[in-house]
């Protein structure tokens, strides 16, 4: 087959096309939506007469409205654009969708896809781009995934959309440009399984999201100097710490890459997960945002996020080997990537 | 002539029976329940409903079998006058696994799709937009059927019940919004929570919704505006508010009658203007002997008790269930 490289976003908006040819029950709702939320449903609106809808900048209420229609039997996926916004609708995601069907003792599903853009982007500062995946991870009655590349980003949105329980997902705005061979045909990324992205036996490396696509090209720059096992975290709720173990039994060494403050960060659960029942070579990891907010400037956010080169460095001091010296462009650390995936 | 306006007086009277029924139903329930709450069988916190009893009942009738309603914290009344089963609410409140919702709900979520009593939840305000969510499923799907929403003037304070009123009035939702007013938000009175000239005719007209202020303790005046109200949503898809002045006779959450924090709604006002008394008086005026109506909470009564009873019999969940129902499959 010849490849088709799609972006990210292309690859959500097909996903969301797919769906909404394939079950009547689903649409679309939030605001923007139809003029296109980021290049993820631009077209369908036309496409989808009366199933890709534009909401009032109410997000409670249109969060309420798609949960109170999922409970009903619809399929609704709806759309914030900032996880702060979302934040507003809270109650009904992290109180109505995620209990409903435990607090009326099963049998009450509620078949709803929440997508939420979150994270890193230039120049937008304490409010506008934090990731909150933590929140997210604490809320029981929830699955909640983290996209890393375009291929799960449409088969994670399949699988979404036809899983009957609350599903969000994390969408990390930094990849929205990224490129990837993605099937036309549609396929479901499982919703709670951890994937191991690059087989290794020195170091195993957990990552997620943007932390994911830096830690791949982390181990284009340690090359041969070191085997590593790659993991893409994918689900944080529920986290499949089985996979993790498995790799660390194997390689004795942890490290954790989080795009997000360490404090109550998914690599202090990875490490706790992992400590509990294992003894390491080394002392665990956790290369992480600082615990302060994140700020605008890019003189400033240069050290916030960590780089390909921080990852490779640790990953090659966590072995007793000596570091790189690389250099970091403007470009390549303050604009968001639009490298081709393999 | 004469044969004709008996018959019709007799029919007005059965219906009139019929909702003295269901209200009185409403009433004992909740007496019933007092007991074992004062005495710490009920481990699941209470919000009674005595004194609201109208308004369940007098929206419930101006619905059809395949309407929804949906309810909040104080949901006992609004499930039961949607021909909900009071064994399996006394199970449930009694932490039973054969209860409404094996027990793992309590007082607070009441279901019971069997009577398209589709849930409720205690986070106030947020019934609105999963009401006008059933809605939407309601039209997507044009089943020609509409959602009821109660929630209280406390709940009508937060800011997604607003949001809510744009978004059902834009989507043209057949929803009905009906405020059950009883003038507190826990003991909070209304005039300590509102702006001088707060207006909320003026604000749900505002949003191009219906509005109609109803006497809630009267069971005819809830009923006729709920009907109007209801064929105006069918037909214009339009949604309406409801707003339906009430007497909550007992504190907050507990059954005692605390008077301290009340202001105008004395308990001499309270006794004065109660629904189930009142419709009673008017069912003895018309001519139906008092003992029927005797015999009536009698028979209600003894039927409970036994719903009680079996109760009290029925099965704990096993720990296991501590586990199951957070996914469903």
């Amino acid at each position: 087959m010849a490849e088709r490289i799609l972006k990210f976003s292309d690859a959500i908006k097909e996903a969301t096309d797919q769906m909404l040819a394939e079950d009547k029950r689903v649409y679309v709702l939030g605001l923007g939506v139809p003029q296109g939320a980021g290049g993820t449903t631009n077209g369908l609106h036309e496409k989808y007469p009366g199933r890709v809808l534009d909401t009032p900048t109410s997000e409670a209420s249109l969060t309420g409205l798609a949960v109170g229609s999922a409970i009903a039997g619809l399929r609704p996926i709806v759309h914030h654009d900032r996880v702060e916004f979302s934040l507003l609708a809270a109650d009904q995601m992290f109180t109505q969708a995620a209990k409903w069907n435990y607090m009326f003792g099963g049998g009450n599903p509620v078949p709803i896809t929440i997508r939420i853009v979150v994270g890193r982007q230039w120049g937008n500062g304490p409010q506008h781009s934090q990731a909150l995946y933590s929140m997210f991870g604490a809320v029981r009655g929830l699955k909640v995934v983290i996209p890393s590349t375009p291929y799960m980003a449409k088969g994670l949105l399949i699988a979404a959309a036809r899983e009957p329980n609350p599903v969000i997902i994390l969408e990390p705005r930094w990849l929205y440009g990224t490129k990837q061979d993605v099937p036309t045909e549609m396929y479901e990324v499982p919703l709670s399984k951890a994937k191991v992205v690059r087989k290794g036996k020195d170091i195993t490396v957990v990552a997620y999201g943007d932390g994911l696509v830096s830690s791949l090209e982390a181990l284009d720059i340690i090359g041969s100097k070191a085997s590593v096992e790659l993991i893409d975290v994918v689900s944080i709720n529920p986290l499949d710490i089985a996979t993790i173990r498995k790799s660390v039994a194997k390689t004795g060494r942890l490290l954790c890459v989080d795009t997000t403050s360490e404090a109550f960060g998914i690599g202090s659960e990875v490490i706790a997960g992992v400590m509990k029942t294992q003894t390491l070579k080394v002392k665990p990891v956790s290369l992480a945002c600082p615990n302060v907010p994140c700020p605008t400037s890019t003189s400033l956010t240069e050290f916030w996020y960590p780089t390909k080169v921080d990852i490779a460095n640790k990953v090659l001091s966590m072995l007793k080997k000596g570091g790189v010296k690389q250099k970091l462009s403007f470009e390549e650390l303050h604009l968001a990537p639009s490298l081709t995936l393999k | 002539m004469a044969v004709a306006s008996t018959k019709k007086k007799s029919a007005q009277e059965n219906v009139l029976l019929k909702a003295y029924t269901h209200m009185l139903k409403l009433r004992v329930a909740q007496q019933e329940l007092v007991k074992f709450y004062l005495d710490k069988k009920i481990f699941s916190m209470v919000h009674f409903y005595i004194g609201q009893e109208a308004v369940a009942v007098g929206v419930t009738d101006a619905l059809t079998p395949n309407d929804k309603t949906m309810g909040n914290h104080r949901s006992h009344g609004h499930y039961l006058a949607k021909g909900g089963n009071f064994r399996a609410l006394i199970c449930e409140l009694l932490g039973r696994s054969n209860g409404l919702a094996k027990g793992k709900g309590g007082s607070m979520h009441m279901i019971d799709k069997s009577v398209n009593f589709a849930g409720s939840t205690p986070l106030l305000g947020s019934v609105a937009p999963l009401a006008a969510g059933s809605a939407f499923e309601q039209k997507y799907n044009k089943r020609g059927t509409v959602t009821a929403a109660f929630y209280g003037d406390g709940a009508s304070e937060e800011g997604v019940v607003y949001e809510t009123y744009n978004l059902a009035g834009l989507y043209k939702l057949p929803v009905l919004f009906v405020i059950e007013n009883n003038g507190l938000s826990i003991n909070s009175r209304i005039k300590d929570r509102r702006a001088p000239g707060y207006d909320l005719k003026k604000i749900v007209e505002g949003y191009g919704l219906t509005y109609e202020r109803a006497n809630g303790n009267d069971y005819h005046d809830v009923h006729d505006k709920a009907r109007a109200l209801v064929e105006g949503i069918r037909a214009n898809h339009k949604p309406a508010v409801l707003e339906c002045m009430v007497y909550r006779h007992m504190a907050h959450s507990t059954p005692l009658t605390e008077e301290k924090y009340r202001n105008d709604d004395t308990l001499e006002k309270r006794q004065q203007h109660d629904p189930v008394k009142n419709l009673a008086g008017e069912l003895i005026a018309s001519g139906v002997p008092e003992k029927k109506l005797v015999a009536l909470e009698e028979e209600l009564r003894a039927s409970m008790q036994s719903d009680i009873a079996f109760a009290l019999k029925s099965p704990y969940p096993k720990k296991k269930e501590l586990y199951t129902d957070m996914y469903s499959n």
